[in-house]
Parts: C-alpha cells; sequence; structure tokens
C-alpha cells in the first residue's frame, strides 16, 4: 500500500492526541492522550523504516524502545495521577494550579482552601466549580 | 633691582599684612600688634610706590615678569608692566589705602571685628595694586575679583543689618555679573594675540585694526567696566554699598576699585581706540549715568548716598572722556576725584560719628560748622573741588574732560587722542553735552549738601548780604530764636558767627552761604573753635588734612605744559618723544600734551558751575527752611529712587532667576528623576506582565511549547 | 616605582585582611586606628611616587605590566602619567583625611569594623581605577568602587538611604554595562585592551561607523559617573543620603572617575569619533551649569534645604565646567578639565566634610535647623564655609578659578572640526552660570554665617575642633596652593596632555 496511507493514519492520531494533551481536564485522558502521541510516532517510525527499507530495521527498533518508554512513563504518571486524585478529590489538571501566579490569566477559578499568598496560592474567587469531567 | 621688579614684589606687602592680620584673627592672640601691622606695611608700600614712580620718570613702559604656568595654549605670566599710568594710579591706591588705614584704626578703634576688617582692607590693597601693575590679563583679572570679594566682605562688615546683608551680596553679584562679559572679553583679546599679555595685544590691536577678536574683546570688556565702575545699567550696587563703614566707602567705593573699571579702558586703550562700537558703547552709557546719576545724587537724603551717587557720575565723567578720546583727561580727573572723594568721605565718616546720623536733614541742624571746624574746612575744600570751583583740582580736571570733548567734537586743535585715531565728532558733542549738563547739576547738589550740613546761619547773616546786593526782603523770622538775631554782620566773619552760633540752637533757614571766603578764615580759628568736645581724634583729621592739601594743589600738575601727559605716557605705554614720527610709532602730537584749560571749554564749565550755584542759592532763597532740592520738581521722587533702576534690575534679572530656579527645582525631582524611577517603575510592570502568563496551568505552558515547535519547524522549513 | 602602585593596591588589602583577622571585640576597637594607618602609608607612598616621578617625560611610569588573562588580550597592566599622577594624590590624600576623621566621628549604622573595611576597599577601587592601564582592568576597578560605596550609604546613610543606594548602584552600573561594551566593539577592532597601544593605533584601525558606536557608549558610561546632565539624578539622593566620609569620597574622587574615563580613554582612543559627540557633550555641560546652580538656588531660598543636596547639585554644575573642557578638543580644554577636577575634589570634599561637621553639632543638615549667625556663634567655623563658598564659585585665588577660566578659553575657540560660533555661546551661557553660582553659594552664606543680632533662644555651636582643624586644614592650603601657583597642577599635566592631543 502506498504510504501515505499510514502517515496520514499517524498525522491523524497525532492530531487527537494534542487534542487530548492540551484539551481534556482529566488526568488519565491526558495520559491517555499521550499515549495517542507517541503511537502515533510509533507508526511514523515503522512507515519510513519500510519506505525506505531501512536494514537494520532501525525504525523497528525505535518503536520497541518507545513502547517501553510509553508504558514507564504511563505507569508513573498514573501513580501521580492516583496520588493527585487522593489528595485533592479531584482528577482535573486545571484545578492544581499551585505553582500559578496571583493575579495570571486565568480561565476557571474555583476557591482555594488555602490562605492568599504571594504566588502560592493566591485566586480570586468564582463561581461554583464545574464538574470534575468534562 | 629695576622698578619693574619691585612693582612686580610690591603687592607682598600689603599681603603679608593681610596674612598676618589674619593670623592674629584667628588665633585671636597679639590684638594690640593690629594698628601697626594694619597701617605700617601699607604705609611702606605706598612709600614704595612713590619710589617706583619717580624711578620710571617719564620713560617708556617696562616689564618684569616671571614664568607663572603653562596652559597648553598661551602661558600665563606673572609680571609687572611699569608705565606712566601704573605708577601714577598705584601711587593714588598707595596714598589712599594708607590714610584709610590710618583713619580707620580710631575710627574702627571700638569695633570686635577691626582685625579682620583691617586684614581685608591690606587683602584689598593687595589686589588693587595687583590690577594696577598686572602684565597679564589674567593675573589682573585675579586681582579684580578679589578686590570684588573684599568689597563683598567689607561692606557686609557689619553683618547684623540686613542692609548690610543684602548690599554685600547686591554689590557682588551685580559686579560679578558684569565680570562675565569682562572674563569672556579677555578671552576673546587673548585668542586674537596669541598672549595674556598687555603688550602683544596692544600691538595686535594697533596692527590689525577694530574687528574680529579685538572688536568683541572690547566690546565685552565693557561690561566688566560698567559693573565695577558702576555705570548703567549696573549702577545699582554702588548706592546701596553705603551700609559698609564709612572709610570702606572711601577706600574702595570712591577711589580705588570703582577707578579700575576706568584704570583698565585706559590701560587697553588703543584696543578700545580701534574698536568705534565700544566707544559709542560708553559714550552713551556715560552721558546717561553722568546726568542721572548727578540728579539722583541732588535728591538723595543720606550724606553718603549723596556721595554714593556723586561717585556714579564723576565716573561717567571720566567714563565718557575715555569715550572721548581725552585718556590723559580722565586720568587726571581719576586722580583728583579719588583725593577729594576719599577726603569727602573721611569727612562723612567724622561727620557721622560725631552726630550719630547720615540725614542731611537731620544734620542740619547739628550745628556741624561749630562743633567740626577742621572737619568743615575740608570737606569744603572737598565739595568745591567736587563742583568744579577753581583753583582746586576739580576745576582743571573736570575743564580738561570738557576740553578733550570740545577737541573731538570740533576736529579742531590738537586732538587729544592717540595713535592717531580720532573718536567720531558725535561722540564728543555728546560728552562736551553731558560734561557740561552734569558740572551744573554737581555744583548744585554740592552747594546744596554743603547748605545742608554747614550752610545757614543766622537770618542775620542772610541779611546782610541781602542788604550788600540790595534783593528781595529776608526770609520770614525763624521761631524760637535766641536774642541775637539783630546782630549787624559784617563781611563773612567767623568772629561773628561763632558768636551767632554760640547763641543757641541752629534753625532750619535758607540763608545765603558764603562757603569760599569763609574756609579761609575759619582755617585759621579753627583750633580756637575746638567748642563741646575734641572734634575727632587726630588719626581721623591727619588725612582729611592731607587730602585736602592734595586736592588744592593737584589742579595744578595739569598746567605745567605737558607735564603730567608726559608721566603718563602714551596709550602703549611708550613716553612721549618729541622725535616721535620717524620712530614709527603712534603719539599723538606735540601740542595735545598739554591738561591746561582751554578758553572756550574753562568759560562753559565756569558757566555750567554758576548756573548750578545760582540755581540752588536761588531754591534756597525761595522756600528758605527747607531743603533746596525741592527745585528739581516732579523728578525728585524718581530722582530719590534713582530712577527705579532697583526696581528695573528686579524685573529683569532677579525675579526670573527665582522662578527659574523654582522650576528647575520641581523639574529635576518630579520629571527628571521622574524618568529615571519611571524606568524602575516599568520594571516592575513589565515584570508584572510577565506573571500573567504563569497562570500554574500545565495545558497552558504545553501549549505554548507546541506552538513554538511549530514555528521553529515552519521558519526552518520555509527557510529551506 | 614599579612596586609603588601595587603596594598602594596592597596596603589597603592588607589593611582589610589584618581587620578581619582580627578577633571581632578587639577589630571593633581598633578598627579606625588600623583604617588611618593604611591610609597614611597609602598617602606617604603618593607623596614618595610624586618625588620620584619624572615630571618631563611623557608616557606611563613606574608600570607593571602582568598577564592576567591571555585568552582574551587581558593584561594586568599599572601605570602613572602626568594625567594619573594628580587624582592619584587626591584620592590618597582624601581617603586618608577620611580615615583620620573617622577616629573620632564615626557615623552610626553598623560594625566599626565593616565601616573601615568598606572604605579601605573603596580606596583599593578609586586608586585601581587612575592606575589602570588596560581597559577591562580598568572596568573591573570601576566597579569595585560600586560594592562598598552602595554598603555605606545604605547601611550608614541618613534619611531614605536604602532607596538612594540603590539608585546609584543600579543607575552607575548601567552605565558601567554600557561604557563596557563599548570597550569590547574596539577591542573587536583592534584585538587589545591596552590603552597606552590603542591611544596610538586605534584610530587607524577602528572604522568610523564603529568609532561612532563605540564612543556612544563610553560616553554614556561615563556621563553617568561625571554626572552628565540628564544622567544625573542619582547624584543628589545619594549624597543627600550618605555619611560624610561617603559623601567626600563620592564627591571628591567617583566623580573624577567619569571624567578621566573621557580624558584617558574617550578622546584619545577614538579621536575619529570625538569631533562628532563633542559638541553634546559640551551642551550638556553646560546645561548642567545652569540647570545645577537653578536648582542650588531653588534648595537655598526653600526653608527646609538640605545644605548636602545643595553642594551635590552645585557638583553638577561644576562638573559642567570639565565636560565644556573636554567638549572643545583642546590641550588647554583637557588641562582645564583636569585642573577642574582636581580643584572640585579639594573644595567639594571641604564643603561636604563642613556640612558633615554641621550635622554632628545640629543634627541636621537643613538650612533651618543649622540657625543664622554663625559668625557669631562659632566664627572660624563661619570664615570656613564663606571661604569654601569663595573657592565653589570660584573665586580667582582659590583653586576653583583657573579650571572654569581655561575651560572657557578653550571653548572660545574648539578644537578643528567644531563650530567656533556655536561654541562661543555655550561658553557665553556657561560663564553666565559663574553668575548663578555666586549667588546660591553667597545667599547660602547670608542664611546661614550672617544673620541678626544675637537673641535668648540662639542655640550655641561648637566651634572647630581639633581633629577638624587637622583634618581639612590640608584641603584649604591646597585650595589657596592650587590657586595661587597653578602651575602646581598645570605643571604636571600639561606634558601628558600635550602627546595625548597630539593628533586629536
Amino acid at each position: 500500500m502506498h504510504a501515505i496511507y499510514p502517515l496520514t493514519l499517524a498525522a491523524l492520531l497525532f492530531a487527537v492526541g494534542v487534542y487530548g494533551v492540551l484539551a481534556r481536564r482529566n488526568a488519565v485522558a491526558v495520559l491517555m492522550a499521550i499515549e495517542l502521541l507517541l503511537n502515533a510516532a510509533n507508526l511514523n517510525l515503522v512507515t519510513f523504516s519500510s519506505l525506505l527499507r531501512d536494514q537494520f530495521g532501525m525504525g523497528q527498533v525505535f518503536t520497541v524502545f518507545l513502547i517501553t518508554v510509553a508504558a514507564a512513563e504511563t505507569g508513573l504518571g498514573l501513580a501521580i495521577v492516583l496520588l493527585l486524585y487522593r489528595n485533592r478529590g479531584t482528577a482535573a489538571i486545571d484545578d492544581a494550579r499551585e505553582l500559578g501566579e496571583d493575579g495570571a490569566l486565568g480561565l476557571r477559578r474555583i476557591p482555594q482552601q488555602a490562605d492568599g499568598e504571594d504566588g502560592a496560592a493566591g485566586r480570586t474567587t468564582s463561581p461554583a466549580p464545574k464538574a470534575v469531567t468534562k | 633691582m629695576t622698578t619693574a621688579t619691585l612693582a612686580l614684589w610690591l603687592p607682598v606687602l600689603p599681603l603679608f599684612s593681610a596674612a598676618a592680620l589674619a593670623a592674629v584673627s584667628l588665633s585671636g592672640r597679639a590684638r594690640a600688634a593690629v594698628p601697626a601691622l594694619a597701617v605700617l606695611p601699607i604705609a611702606a608700600a605706598a612709600v614704595l610706590t612713590f619710589v617706583v614712580l619717580f624711578g620710571h620718570g617719564t620713560g617708556a613702559a617696562t616689564e618684569s615678569r616671571i614664568r607663572y604656568a603653562a596652559t597648553g595654549g598661551p602661558e600665563l605670566w606673572l609680571g609687572a608692566r611699569v608705565d606712566g599710568l601704573s605708577a601714577l594710579i598705584a601711587v593714588l591706591v598707595g596714598v589712599v589705602a594708607t590714610a584709610v588705614q590710618l583713619y580707620s584704626v580710631s575710627y574702627m578703634a571700638h569695633e570686635e571685628r577691626y582685625t579682620s576688617y583691617s586684614a581685608l582692607i591690606s587683602l584689598f590693597t593687595a589686589a588693587m595694586l595687583v590690577v594696577v601693575y598686572s602684565t597679564d590679563l589674567l593675573v589682573l583679572l585675579v586681582g579684580w575679583e578679589v578686590m570684588g570679594a573684599c568689597s563683598y566682605f567689607l561692606i557686609g562688615h557689619h553683618w547684623e543689618r540686613p542692609e548690610a546683608r543684602s548690599a554685600s551680596i547686591k554689590a557682588f553679584l551685580v559686579t560679578k555679573f558684569g565680570d562675565v562679559p569682562f572674563l569672556l572679553g579677555i578671552l576673546f583679546l587673548a585668542h586674537g594675540a596669541g598672549s595674556f599679555r598687555v603688550q602683544p595685544i596692544l600691538q595686535h590691536a594697533i596692527a590689525q585694526g577694530g574687528h574680529g577678536y579685538t572688536a568683541a574683546g572690547a566690546i565685552l570688556l565693557i561690561g566688566g567696566v560698567m559693573g565695577k565702575s558702576a555705570q548703567i545699567p549696573l549702577q545699582t550696587w554702588l548706592p546701596d554699598a553705603m551700609a559698609g563703614p564709612t572709610p570702606i566707602s572711601a577706600l574702595i567705593h570712591a577711589a580705588t576699585m570703582v577707578a579700575a573699571g576706568v584704570y583698565v579702558v585706559a590701560r587697553l586703550y588703543p584696543v578700545f581706540l580701534v574698536t568705534t562700537a565700544a566707544l559709542w558703547i560708553l559714550a552713551i552709557a556715560a552721558a546717561l549715568t553722568a546726568v542721572t546719576a548727578a540728579l539722583s545724587a541732588f535728591a538723595q537724603r543720606d550724606l553718603k548716598r549723596i556721595l554714593a551717587y556723586s561717585t556714579v557720575s564723576q565716573l561717567a565723567l571720566m567714563v565718557g572722556a575715555l569715550a572721548a578720546g581725552g585718556r590723559d583727561a580722565a586720568i587726571f580727573h581719576l586722580m583728583s576725584h579719588g583725593a577729594f572723594k576719599a577726603l569727602l568721605f573721611l569727612g562723612a565718616g567724622v561727620i557721622i560719628h560725631k552726630a550719630g546720623t547720615g540725614d542731611v536733614d537731620e544734620l542740619a541742624t547739628q550745628s556741624l560748622r561749630r562743633k567740626l571746624p577742621m572737619t568743615c574746612v575740608t570737606m569744603t575744600i572737598g565739595l568745591a573741588a567736587l563742583a568744579g570751583f577753581p583753583p582746586f583740582s576739580g576745576f582743571f580736571s573736570k575743564e580738561s574732560i570738557a576740553g578733550a570733548a570740545y577737541d573731538t567734537a570740533t576736529h579742531s586743535g590738537p586732538t587729544k587722542s592717540l595713535l592717531g585715531i580720532t573718536p567720531p565728532s558725535g561722540i564728543g558733542w555728546l560728552v562736551l553735552a553731558a560734561t557740561l549738563l552734569t558740572g551744573f547739576l554737581t555744583a548744585a547738589y554740592a552747594l546744596r549738601t554743603w547748605w545742608m550740613l554747614f550752610g545757614p546761619l543766622e537770618h542775620g547773616w542772610f541779611r546782610s548780604a541781602v542788604e550788600v546786593s540790595s534783593r528781595q526782603p529776608k526770609a520770614p523770622e525763624p521761631a524760637g530764636h535766641a536774642g541775637t538775631a539783630a546782630e549787624a554782620a559784617t563781611a563773612a566773619d567767623a568772629t561773628t558767627a561763632a558768636e551767632v552760633a554760640a547763641a543757641g540752637e541752629w534753625a532750619l533757614e535758607a540763608l545765603v552761604a558764603e562757603s569760599l571766603r569763609e574756609e579761609t578764615e575759619a582755617a585759621e580759628q579753627a583750633a580756637a573753635k575746638a567748642k563741646s568736645g575734641p572734634e575727632a581724634p587726630r588719626a581721623e583729621l591727619l588725612p582729611l588734612v592731607v587730602l585736602a592739601a592734595i586736592t588744592t594743589v593737584f589742579g595744578f600738575v595739569g598746567l605745567n605744559l605737558g607735564w603730567f601727559a608726559t608721566w603718563l605716557g602714551d596709550a602703549d605705554g611708550n613716553a612721549y618723544r618729541a622725535s616721535a614720527a620717524d620712530a614709527g610709532k603712534l603719539i599723538q602730537p606735540d601740542g595735545a600734551y598739554h591738561l591746561a584749560p582751554a578758553l572756550l571749554s574753562t568759560v562753559l564749565a565756569l558757566i555750567a558751575l554758576a548756573l548750578g550755584l545760582g540755581l540752588v542759592l536761588a531754591a534756597a532763597r525761595a522756600k528758605p527752611g527747607t531743603d533746596p532740592n525741592h527745585v528739581l520738581g516732579f523728578l525728585r521722587k524718581p530722582a530719590f529712587l534713582g530712577f527705579r533702576a532697583d526696581d528695573l534690575q528686579d524685573a529683569i534679572a532677579v525675579r526670573p532667576v527665582q522662578v527659574a530656579a523654582d522650576a528647575v527645582g520641581f523639574l529635576d525631582t518630579e520629571v527628571v528623576d521622574g524618568y529615571v524611577r519611571g524606568s524602575g517603575a516599568a520594571a516592575r510592570l513589565l515584570g508584572e506582565g510577565l506573571r500573567r502568563i504563569q497562570t500554574g496551568n500545565v495545558q497552558l505552558y504545553l501549549t505554548g511549547v507546541l506552538t513554538g515547535v511549530v514555528v521553529i519547524a515552519a521558519a526552518l522549513g520555509f527557510g529551506r | 616605582m614599579n612596586a609603588l602602585l601595587l603596594a598602594m593596591l596592597l596596603v589597603p588589602a592588607a589593611g582589610i585582611a589584618v581587620l578581619y583577622l582580627l578577633p571581632q571585640p578587639l577589630a571593633e576597637r581598633s578598627a579606625t586606628r588600623i583604617g588611618f594607618y593604611a591610609g597614611g602609608v597609602v598617602l606617604a607612598l603618593a607623596v614618595v611616587l610624586a618625588c620620584v616621578f619624572k615630571y618631563a617625560r611623557t608616557g606611563y611610569q613606574g608600570t607593571l605590566d602582568w598577564n592576567w588573562i591571555p585568552a582574551l588580550h587581558i593584561r594586568f597592566h599599572l601605570g602613572v602619567d602626568g594625567i594619573s599622577l594628580p587624582l592619584i594624590l587626591l584620592t590618597a590624600l582624601l581617603s586618608a583625611l577620611c580615615f583620620f576623621y573617622s577616629i573620632r566621628h564615626m557615623p552610626e549604622g553598623g560594625s566599626r569594623r565593616s565601616y573601615t573595611a568598606l572604605l579601605l576597599l573603596l580606596e583599593i577601587g578609586m586608586l585601581g581605577t587612575f592606575m589602570a592601564a588596560d581597559l577591562i582592568l580598568f572596568f573591573v576597578f570601576f566597579e569595585i568602587v560600586l560594592l562598598p560605596m552602595w554598603a555605606l550609604i545604605a547601611s550608614w546613610g541618613g534619611d531614605g538611604a536604602k532607596a538612594a543606594a540603590n539608585k546609584f548602584i543600579l543607575y552607575t552600573l548601567l552605565g558601567s554595562a554600557v561604557m563596557v561594551v563599548g570597550f569590547l566593539v574596539v577591542f573587536a577592532y583592534t584585538d587589545s585592551f591596552d590603552i597606552a597601544w590603542l591611544t596610538v593605533h586605534a584610530r587607524s584601525d577602528v572604522p568610523k561607523s564603529a568609532a561612532l558606536t563605540a564612543f556612544a557608549l563610553m560616553a554614556l558610561g561615563f556621563a553617568v559617573k561625571t554626572p552628565m546632565f540628564p544622567l544625573h539624578t542619582w547624584l543628589p539622593d545619594a549624597h543627600t543620603a550618605a555619611p560624610t566620609a561617603g559623601s567626600v569620597l563620592l564627591a571628591g574622587v567617583l566623580l573624577k572617575m567619569g571624567t578621566y574615563g573621557f580624558v584617558r580613554i574617550a578622546v584619545p582612543i577614538l579621536p575619529q569619533a570625538a569631533p562628532t559627540y563633542a559638541p553634546a557633550l559640551a551642551a550638556f555641560g553646560v546645561v548642567g551649569v545652569i540647570y545645577g546652580s537653578l536648582a542650588c538656588l531653588s534648595i537655598a531660598r526653600k526653608p527646609d534645604g538640605d545644605l548636602k543636596r545643595l553642594i551635590a547639585y552645585s557638583s553638577i554644575g561644576h562638573m559642567g565646567f570639565v565636560l565644556l573642557g573636554i567638549g572643545s578638543l583642546t590641550t588647554v580644554g583637557m588641562n582645564a578639565a583636569l585642573f577642574a577636577s582636581v580643584a572640585h575634589g579639594l573644595i567639594t570634599g571641604l564643603l561636604f566634610f563642613l556640612v558633615g561637621g554641621l550635622k554632628v553639632r545640629v543634627h541636621s543638615a537643613k538650612l533651618d535647623d543649622i540657625g543664622r549667625a554663625l559668625y557669631r556663634r562659632a566664627p572660624k567655623y563661619g570664615v570656613l564655609i564663606a571661604f569654601a563658598a569663595m573657592a565653589s564659585l570660584g573665586l580667582p585665588g582659590l583653586a576653583g578659578f583657573w579650571g572654569e577660566v581655561l575651560a572657557l578659553f578653550s571653548a572660545t575657540k574648539p578644537g578643528s572640526g567644531l563650530r567656533q560660533g556655536s561654541y562661543i555661546a555655550m561658553a557665553s551661557i556657561a560663564a553666565l552660570g559663574l553668575v548663578l553660582t555666586a549667588t546660591y553659594l553667597l545667599a547660602v552664606v547670608r542664611r546661614v554665617c550672617m544673620g541678626p543680632a544675637a537673641t535668648a533662644s540662639e542655640e550655641p555651636v561648637t566651634e572647630l575642633t581639633a581633629v577638624e582643624t587637622a583634618t581639612w586644614t590640608p584641603l584649604i592650603l591646597l585650595t589657596l596652593l592650587a590657586g595661587l601657583w597653578p602651575a602646581v597642577v598645570l605643571g604636571i599635566t600639561n606634558p601628558a596632555v600635550q602627546v595625548l592631543m597630539k593628533g586629536v
């Protein structure tokens, strides 16, 4: 088959993955989207390796690396998300704003449980918190 | 040691005196030595100035100099240039300074700050001698400004009084304002000639003529002349400077410092002669100043202010003479004026000490003629010289100015100009008119001053004079007059005067004064007339007598054909020589050397004198019992205020500067520093702006990263 | 002589070492004495330097030339010539006087040990700047000066000290940063930082456009230090807040580093660019004269005017004359600039000492608090203030005159390539500034020294103490000496300036 098919598929997967990383609120969804990104890259690697008839099969080698790395990173990521969820009761990423600045370009704000310290957790009050998952 | 070298080191004597007195003042010990330290070195210096004068004789200018400093451009020299002009003026300075120091020994004896006072006078003398003798214009400027500083400190001697505080600052600032163009003028002359020394500058001016640096220098130098010699528009400081002690007024503000401006013009005369514009400026300023100052003198009530305005007016005559080409006449008048004005001021000091006031209205009630006979005699001589009454020096010197102006105006007779250049005849007419008008006014206010101080006696006097001249009926009887009213008076007779005076209080009555005949007889009986305590300590009277003698005699030096002029020398420092023409030197013609009275100018001057005297006599008779200056009429108030020159100065110079100062003060902290503070604020705002990106939202950061990657990839991609 | 220069830098360093090696209480007690010994030794060394210096020779003497950072062509190169010798002497003298004065008058605010150590460090920086014969070495010493001065002002200063100190250090740091970029531009074309070498070769190696940029950058850096209007606003606040010794050294020496930079580095190294910027330098200098005088006048007229602020603005005026002299690009002008710098150091140092003394007595430098009639309450002090005022307004016979008048002389006939008409106009305006200077100084004398007759409520003021007399007499005598015998400075600077200005 023509190489354009898997490449297009990879691009589409990558796009979906980018959307997921940047736009999903749930941390687990973000992790899944990261998987999609990685797998899109994998697909690309395999496609090009086949296209270029690489004698060593470097593309496939890298793909195996990447699968391993993805698995490890997902495990670590899920562990962090789990702890985050346990501490806050929500897995929404855009609620974890402790490192933000006071008065920054906030889009959605939630009332802060800690006291208003400069830069640490200073936030303005806002309407009732939205649902955790979108 | 040549005379020039002697002149070079002469100022060290008064300088030593100043240093020693300063040491005494700072340490507070050896107070008893102060009079000796004050008078003796100055007297020695005065003697040495005579030595220099006679040593130099009528020779050409000599110079003695040592290297002072290398500037990278023209070198600076510490030197003395002795020509007739500097030698003569140095003598004047020495004599007057000695007289003043001697006078101050008793006049200021009770003052606690006498030591610093005399130290400053000595420093002043040293500075003036530097100005007179210096061959380098920048060193001259050093002396010039040190004189100004000494004047500032001395006027402010009684700094507890607000008028002294303001007067001292005013004097310094007004003269400093004139010193700015003076300095620039010196710099331009030096640029033109390539040197700061007088000789190269004069040669450059003679060779190049009056354009470029020379002309600019000449016109700018006039600023300093106006400042130091109190001409319009910088004349306002001199009347107020009378807040200082009277001997200071005698020394600085009559005889020496104010003469420095005239002296510098005379010293650099070729520079001015070739620059016609400068001559016109001098002439116009002089004419204006002479007349307005004379009017102001006529209207003043304070004795010292009268003398101050009189000084301004007389200085204007000297400046006018210079403008009209009469350098010798100007110097002649400078010297004679120095003597009689110093005399008048010192006499005023005695009077003010005795009477406790300087207001002539009050002084008129104080029977000064009886109490202060010697002072009366000497001051009468002084006032007569001021008025230009023959045979005193003032008559001769003023007439010589008129003569010089007339010669220039008509370009007739021997031109009194040097270098073969005659100033424009317009200047001659202007100066002649100003001189005659001023002579008229001077005679008037001199008589008025005499009148108010030593003037009328019993109206019995008056009556006798009236009867003698068979004029109008006598003035009304004064109230409170003693019973000797009917005493028949013979001719001006001191005995009668004494008897009348002994009878009782003076009354403010206008009677005819017969000062001139009286003084000769009163002088003989002055010793016997000392009533109500000694007139004044001898230390104060001796200078008066000496100066009066000089005033009487000095006029005649101008008579001997060419004698004074040959001593003065040529404008560029050579002596006059009969065989001038083939020497290639620019020397004035033989017949122009004399300063003797010429017929026409003498007659005119005498007419002016008579008119002035007559005016005051008429005014006195018209309204007896009042100040004769009522004749000024509507001019009296403006003249009293000095024609509002102070207000003008305030509006033009003082107020705008104060406004500007406040504006700058505000500008600096709010605007200029505002930018600086603003930069700090801007940095902070920028930081706060950038902090807004830190939302804490990881997805936002990732979006940024992704965008950046896309941009880079696109750039790289399109860059190919 | 080679060892002399290094010794003059090492002695204060040794002083610092001694101060910090001693145990704390002992160091506190003897800090000022150690400082005085160090300062005295440096002054003695400077006098020795003046004696062994060959005045007729031009070029650097007593050179010490070590390889420092070969990879960057930076050498540790010290040297002294006629241009830097007077400034070195001035620095040594003022520092020694400050140390001596501190024995009795230590300001409040921190440990005596740190105060003395900071002064010693400051002295190293100041001396090094004038001795440096390598551009980066110059820059290093230029910067060394900033931190001790910042610390002195911030810790031992008066009201508003921290803000003033911050403004001072940030402003001058910005200037030096810009300046070093200029140095690097020169380096880019000539591959050398050596000042003597660059003075000869840079004019041919650096093309005009780059020279223009480099000169502008360097001039900006020096202008901030001078200070030149409008980059001057750090000075009044710094002076008002600084302790007496800090103000004396700031005004007496630090300001000279800027003008020294112009005379030593900017103009000789880049003469192809100098005529383009010289009119601007002169113009800003003249504006500074008038502006500074008017600002002083406004302070003198206010009841709560601060005398230290007034003297700070007067420094801007005096430095304006220095800039006018530099801007004329003539030998006379450079001589005038150097003379005026030395004179200003002496006179303004004296002025700040005097005001510092007043501050000790009445605990304020404000005109209202000082009171009036000092001539009566403390006559010698009053006379001294009057003397200092006369010196500051440029009275001939005192040091201030010659620098100003020679600057005006050089400005009325500037160097080639400069328009004489505009310079004459600038000189005239600057000369008018002389009148304004006299105005505010005499106004201050009238307010402080003169006054009405004694009233019951008049507070007495202590007369001059022995320490004060001993500290200030050298300054008075030198002011008189330099005023009456200008050759004492001109004779030193003129040969070197002649050589420097050849070909400018």
